[in-house]
C-alpha cells in the first residue's frame, strides 16, 4: 500500500491545546445610540441594516445589530436593532434612541419599545394618534427616483443627516454594497434623503460618541454564523452534512459558501439522522465532518449520537437553539435545548458542550470542538442560538496561524486493535488505508478488536475505559471565565456574556462580579470552588428552567437567584438591568 | 471451508443451514478473484442477522444503526474515495427502517456497491413481516397475514434512475458470482438484491420455492433499456434475476472532488487563505 503522509499527526500523550491569548479590551465606552428598524419581510430592512453597519463602521464606530424576525418569507412585521458606540457592544436594548418605521404596521409592532423620547420617522402616508412622528417623503421621492426598492438608500440618507454625519462615507457604502445592482439610483435616493433630513429641525437624537480612528482597518464586521463557521474551518472541517434547519442554516450557507474555497464537501442530506451517520461515517474514514442542525433535528440525531459513544467516533454538532416544544418559535431564540444536548443518546458515554458567547469565543470554540472531538474520540457539541447567529457584531483581526493544527489518527501495523486498553482510556484511532492494519468499529458492545462480544468481563471493563475518558475530559476541561471580582457572582453561559458584562459594568456594583461558562459540559468541580466562596449565587440563563442552574446545583454551588427568560428574546440590557437591581437590594 | 478473508476467532452467530453463509462465501471468493486489496476495502452494515456478515470477514468494518448504513457508506467513500465501499443488509434494514436512506443514496450515485440479503421476514426479531414479505404471510404480530403490498426494491430502484439494478438468489450460486462481480465493476451505486432463504422463519420462501419461482434473464436482454427493465421488475410470476439496468453516470465523489482521489486525511486547509477571506470582512 502506498504510504501516505497525515499533516499535524499526534497522539494524546500531547497535552491539550491552548487557546491563544487574546488582548485585553482597550476602548471605554462613553455612550451608545440605538437605532430600530422595523417593516415586512422582503421589504429590504436587512439591506438598510447593512448599508448602515458598514457606513457606521467606516465612519469610526463600534456597531452591533441584532434582528427578530417572524417564520414567513414575506409580510409580518420584523425588526432589526442597530447600537453604534465608540466602544464594543454585545447586547441588545429594548428601549430605543430612534425608530425608523418602514410601514404602518412596524408601529404598533414595537411600540412597547419607544419611549416618550424616542424620535419615530416614517414616511408622511403614515400617521398614528399616539405616537409623534417625524415624516418623510420617501415613498414619494424613492417612486420619483425610479423604484421604491431604493428606499433604504433614502432612509439612510435622512438618518446620516439628522446624526450630523456627512455623505461621502455612505457613498462609499452605497457603491460597494449595490455594485452590480444599481449603485447610482440608489446614491441619488440617499442624496435626497440627507438633503430632507437636513431640513428636519427635530434634533433631539442623542450626539454620537467621537468616531474612534483607524478603527475600520483593524475591526471586522461578523454574525455569529459566519465567525462560526470560520471557527469549523481553523478546526480542519472539510466535511459538512446537514438537514436546513433555522436558526442553523447561516453556517450550512456559510460553509457551502467557502467550499469553492477549501476542500470542504458539503451534502443536504435527505433527514438529520442521515446527517449525523454521515459524520460518523467522514470521521470514520479520516475527515473532519460535522452536521448543523437546530433542536428538533438534533432530536433525530440522538441514537447516531450513542452511536459515536460506543463506537468512539469523533463527531462536532452546530446545534443553534430556538424556543420548543417541537416547532416552538422557528425563528426566534432560547438557550433551552442545553438538556437534550447533555442527556441526548441512550446508555453512558462521554460527551463534550460548548457555548460560545461572543465573536471571539465562535471562532475559538468552533477550532476547539475539532481538536476535543478528534483528541477524546467522542461527540462535542457546539451550542449557539437564533440570537448569537443572526447578530452582527465587531472583531478584532484574528491571528489564524496561532491555534495549533493536531490530527489524532495512527498509522496501523498489521497487529492492529481499534479499542486497545491503556491508562487513558483513549486508544490510537486508525483509519482504512492508512497503514496495515484493519479498523474495525461497532455498534455493539465490542472488545479491543472491534467484534462483538457479550462477555460481562469485557463490558465491564469497555465501560470503564469510556468512563477513564471521560474522567479526561474533566481533568482537561476549560475554567469558566471570571471578570472582576466581589461576593455575588452573576453567573451565565453561551450568549448571556455580553448582556450581563454590559449590566454590571453600569450597576457598577463593587459587590457584582460575572463567571461566565463557555465550556459547559463536562464540569471540572475544582473550577467551581470559586461559586463556593460567595456570599450569592445569581444564575441568568434564556430558558424556563435555569438548566444550567441546576446542573450547577447537582455540583452542591448555591443557587440564590434565577434570572430567567422564555418571551422568544434574547436579554435586552436595560430589561435585565431593572431585574438584577432588584434582586440585588434585596441581597443588602 | 478456510478462506483467506476469513476473519479468525470469532463465533458465528447465524443458524444453520441460513442462506446468509452463501452470500458470505459469495463475497468472500467475489473480493479475492477480483484481486481486491480488503486493507482497502470497507464493509457498512446495520442492524439483523445479514448486518452481521463483516463481522465475519477480514476487511475493515462498519457496524452502524439499524437502518444507517447507506448514509455511512456514502461519506466514507466521499472522505477517502480510493476505498472499495460495501453496504450491506438485509430487507428490514435497508428497505424499512433505511427506507429514506435507501432512495436518496441512489439519487447522490456514490461508488458503492449495496448487497441486500431479501429474505422476506425478519430474522433477529424473531419472524414479523418485513418489507418484502407477501401478502397473506402470516407471523406472529401479521396474525391475519401481511395486508400491505409487498416493497419492490427493484421498480424502486429503477424509478430513481440508479445506475447499477439487479437480483440474484443465493440458491443459484454461479449466476449470483457473475452478477455480483459486474455490480463491483460498475462505477456508481449498484444495488444487488440478493434472495435468500430464512429457514427458521420463513417456511414459505424456501431455498426451493426460489429455485421454482425465479428464472435468470434471457441472455438476448437489453440492459440498458429503463422502460423495458422496469416491465421485467414488475413480473412477479416468476420473478427474473440477474441484472435489470446498467447506466453509468458521474458519481457523489467525482461531483465534489473531480478526479482527485486523495483522502481527506492527507488534506489541510491553507491557513492563509482562510486568513485572507477573514479579512474581506
Amino acid at each position: 500500500m502506498k504510504k501516505m503522509n497525515v499533516p499535524f499527526q499526534t497522539t494524546i500523550s500531547d497535552p491539550p491545546v491552548s487557546l491563544p491569548e487574546h488582548t485585553d479590551q482597550k476602548y471605554t465606552p462613553t455612550h451608545s445610540i440605538s437605532i430600530l428598524i422595523g417593516g415586512a419581510a422582503g421589504t429590504g430592512i436587512m439591506t438598510l441594516e447593512n448599508i448602515l453597519s458598514d457606513a457606521f463602521k467606516r465612519s469610526g464606530y463600534f456597531v452591533f445589530s441584532t434582528k427578530e424576525y417572524m417564520s414567513r418569507v414575506r409580510g409580518g412585521s420584523n425588526t432589526t436593532l442597530l447600537r453604534i458606540s465608540d466602544a464594543p457592544v454585545n447586547a441588545p436594548c429594548w428601549h430605543v434612541n430612534l425608530f425608523i418605521a418602514l410601514d404602518a404596521d412596524a408601529i404598533s409592532h414595537v411600540h412597547e419599545r419607544l419611549t416618550s423620547d424616542t424620535i419615530v420617522i416614517a414616511d408622511e402616508s403614515i400617521n398614528n394618534e399616539e405616537i409623534a412622528i417625524t415624516s418623510m417623503p420617501m415613498l414619494e421621492t424613492v417612486k420619483k427616483v425610479g423604484n421604491i426598492r431604493y428606499a433604504n438608500s433614502y432612509v439612510a440618507g435622512v438618518l446620516f443627516a439628522m446624526l450630523a454625519l456627512g455623505t461621502e462615507i455612505l457613498s462609499q457604502s452605497i457603491e460597494t454594497l449595490f455594485d452590480d445592482q444599481k449603485p447610482q439610483e440608489n446614491e441619488t435616493a440617499m442624496q435626497e434623503g440627507f438633503s430632507y433630513g437636513k431640513s428636519l429641525t427635530s434634533s433631539q437624537l442623542p450626539k454620537l460618541p467621537a468616531p474612534v480612528s483607524g478603527l475600520d482597518n483593524s475591526m471586522h464586521l461578523v454574525n455569529g454564523s459566519a465567525a462560526a463557521g470560520f471557527g469549523f474551518l481553523l478546526g480542519g472541517c472539510n466535511m459538512i452534512t446537514s438537514y436546513p434547519m433555522s436558526p442553523s442554516t447561516g453556517v450550512l450557507n456559510f460553509m457551502a459558501s467557502m467550499s469553492k474555497e477549501f476542500t470542504l464537501l458539503v451534502e443536504q442530506s435527505e433527514d438529520e439522522i442521515a446527517s449525523l451517520n454521515m459524520v460518523l461515517g467522514g470521521w470514520f474514514s479520516g475527515g473532519r465532518a460535522m452536521t448543523s442542525t437546530s433542536g428538533g433535528g438534533f432530536a433525530l440525531m440522538t441514537e447516531a449520537m450513542s452511536l459515536s459513544g460506543v463506537s468512539e467516533i469523533p463527531a462536532v454538532i452546530y446545534l443553534a437553539q430556538r424556543p420548543g416544544p417541537a416547532t416552538g418559535l422557528p425563528t426566534r431564540t432560547e438557550q433551552g435545548d442545553l438538556n437534550l444536548a447533555l442527556y441526548s443518546g441512550h446508555g453512558d458515554f462521554g460527551r463534550i458542550i460548548l457555548a460560545p458567547g461572543d465573536l471571539q469565543e465562535c471562532i475559538d470554540y468552533g477550532y476547539l470542538a475539532f481538536e476535543l472531538a478528534d483528541r477524546y474520540q467522542m461527540p462535542v457539541v457546539y451550542l449557539s442560538d437564533q440570537y448569537l447567529a443572526d447578530s452582527i457584531s465587531m472583531i478584532e483581526t484574528v491571528d489564524f496561524s496561532t491555534y495549533e493544527q493536531r490530527r489524532y489518527i495512527k498509522t496501523t501495523e498489521a497487529s492492529y486493535h481499534r479499542f486497545t486498553f491503556n491508562d487513558t482510556g483513549i486508544s490510537p484511532r486508525g483509519v482504512p488505508g492508512l497503514g496495515e492494519g484493519i479498523v474495525v468499529s461497532s455498534s455493539h458492545e465490542h472488545d479491543e478488536r472491534g467484534q462483538s462480544t457479550e462477555s460481562y468481563q469485557m463490558r465491564e471493563k469497555m465501560v470503564e475505559k469510556r468512563q477513564q475518558k471521560i474522567n479526561l475530559t474533566i481533568a482537561e476541561a476549560f475554567a469558566p471565565k471570571v471578570f472582576g471580582q466581589g461576593s455575588i457572582a452573576v453567573i451565565g453561559w453561551g450568549s448571556t456574556k455580553g448582556a450581563i458584562d454590559e449590566v454590571l459594568k453600569e450597576l457598577n456594583d463593587p459587590r457584582l462580579f460575572q463567571v461566565h461558562f463557555s465550556w459547559v459540559h463536562p464540569l471540572n468541580p475544582e473550577h467551581l470552588e470559586i461559586l463556593k466562596a460567595t456570599e450569592a449565587n445569581i444564575v441568568i440563563e434564556n430558558n424556563t428552567t435555569g438548566q444550567f442552574a441546576d446542573i450547577l446545583k447537582s455540583y452542591d454551588v448555591n443557587i440564590d437567584h434565577r434570572i430567567l427568560q422564555s418571551n422568544g428574546f434574547s436579554f435586552f440590557t436595560d430589561q435585565l438591568k431593572e431585574k438584577l437591581s432588584k434582586i440585588i437590594k434585596e441581597e443588602k | 471451508m478456510k478462506h483467506p478473508l476469513d476473519r479468525t476467532n470469532i463465533n458465528n452467530a447465524w443458524c444453520p443451514g441460513c442462506g446468509n453463509f452463501g452470500i458470505l462465501k459469495l463475497l468472500k471468493e467475489v473480493l479475492t478473484e477480483l484481486d481486491l486489496d480488503p486493507k482497502n476495502t470497507v464493509i457498512i452494515s446495520g442492524i439483523g442477522q445479514a448486518s452481521k456478515t463483516p463481522y465475519y470477514i477480514d476487511t475493515h468494518m462498519f457496524g452502524g444503526l439499524h437502518g444507517r448504513a447507506m448514509p455511512v457508506a456514502t461519506a466514507i467513500k466521499a472522505s477517502n474515495p480510493s476505498l472499495n465501499v460495501i453496504a450491506e443488509g438485509g430487507d428490514g434494514d435497508m428497505y424499512g427502517e433505511g427506507g429514506n436512506h435507501f432512495m436518496h443514496t441512489i439519487r447522490r450515485n456514490p461508488d458503492i456497491i449495496h448487497i441486500v440479503h431479501n429474505n422476506m421476514v425478519y430474522g433477529l426479531t424473531k419472524g414479523q413481516a418485513s418489507p418484502t414479505s407477501q401478502k397473506g404471510f402470516v407471523t406472529p404480530v401479521q396474525v391475519k397475514g401481511v395486508s400491505s403490498e409487498p416493497f419492490n426494491p427493484i421498480s424502486v430502484a429503477l424509478a430513481l434512475k440508479a445506475g447499477f439494478v439487479s437480483r440474484v438468489n443465493i440458491g443459484n450460486y454461479a449466476h449470483a458470482k457473475t452478477v455480483l462481480k459486474e455490480a463491483f465493476l460498475h462505477k456508481g451505486y449498484a444495488l444487488v438484491d440478493i434472495f435468500q432463504p430464512c429457514v427458521v422463519f420463513n417456511k414459505v420462501n424456501t431455498y426451493k420455492w426460489f429455485r421454482d419461482n425465479t428464472y435468470e434473464l434471457e441472455s438476448t436482454y437489453e440492459k440498458n433499456n429503463l422502460l423495458s427493465a422496469m416491465q421485467k421488475a414488475l413480473e412477479n410470476d416468476p420473478i427474473p434475476i440477474g441484472i435489470f439496468y446498467q447506466s453509468e453516470r458521474s458519481t457523489f465523489e467525482e461531483h465534489f472532488r473531480g478526479e482527485d482521489k486523495k483522502a481527506l486525511f492527507t488534506l489541510s486547509h491553507d491557513l492563509k487563505k482562510l486568513q485572507a477571506l477573514f479579512e474581506t470582512y
